[in-house]
């Protein structure tokens, strides 16, 4: 075996093996840094998940196609404007409780 | 699933898929989101079995939440189609706090110390960086401690 032959095998072959691996670790890895990690900021959009009344009920789609977002939009936005015409507006009791007592519970990490 | 993107563009009603406001738009918001799109299937999975076992709505709000956070988290679960048959847990991850919200028929078979437990553990599961196992977690315990109706 030449020296050039031994080269090739024994430097060469590790080497693109190496190479491969961190390029499929790196192709992969393209969400990498996107999830949330305790204590590093959160930046992504608010979300909210409901079931869906389709899938409630028993229909069984292809997750695929069914899943549908809703720009709930607005409930942020909507939330400091209708406090205002709450109060305002002729049904303030209303406006202050909006439905019946809730329970739950609260925690931090 | 059902997913609502929230943004700040100003109000607008539109059809309610779920009876929550909301305009229906592509999923491509919710697929950039924090959320695998796997771990979206297995959140989908598990508010759907939450709901269909318990005849409860169950539903889930991943974002910041303006003080009081108790009284927005509140105000978040008026806003679904049947508050008191609702159970909304909102989870904030930059101020690294959990609210779980029941409604007056929902409380009465989730009492507040089942939804500690779900708080518990969901948050066991956040601390450790795990957002959607936690919620997925939360979503069965609730569902299981309401029990079958």
């Amino acid at each position: 075996m030449s020296v050039l032959e031994t080269v090739l095998i024994f430097v060469g072959v590790p080497a693109a093996v190496v190479a491969v691996v961190t390029g499929l670790v790196y192709a992969s890895g393209s969400r990498r840094g996107r999830r949330y990690r305790p204590g590093r900021p959160f930046e992504f959009t608010p979300v909210w998940f409901l079931s869906s009344q389709a899938q409630a009920s028993g229909v069984d789609h292809s997750a695929g196609e069914d899943r549908r977002a809703v720009t709930g939009t607005a409930e942020r936005a909507a939330l400091p404007a209708r406090t205002p015409a709450g109060e305002d507006g002729p049904e303030p009791a209303v406006a202050a409780a909006p439905h019946g007592a809730t329970g739950g519970a609260s925690d931090r990490w | 699933m059902t997913a609502g993107e929230l943004d700040q563009a100003g109000p607008k009603q539109s059809g309610p898929v779920t009876g929550s406001h909301g305009s229906v738009t592509g999923h491509s918001e919710v697929l950039d989101g924090p959320f695998t799109t796997r771990q979206l299937l297995r959140l989908d999975e598990a508010l759907r079995l939450a709901d269909r076992s318990t005849s409860l709505t169950f539903s889930v709000y991943v974002g910041e939440l303006d003080e009081p956070v108790r009284a927005h988290a509140e105000k978040l679960h008026g806003q679904l189609a049947d508050p008191d048959r609702s159970v909304l847990l909102a989870v904030s991850p930059n101020q690294r706090l959990l609210e779980i919200v029941t409604g007056a028929e929902a409380r009465k078979r989730l009492p507040d110390r089942d939804a500690k437990l779900a708080a518990l553990s969901m948050a066991a599961a956040f601390g450790g960086g795990d957002l959607a196992g936690g919620i997925v977690t939360g979503v069965a315990q609730l569902a299981d401690h309401a029990g079958r109706r």
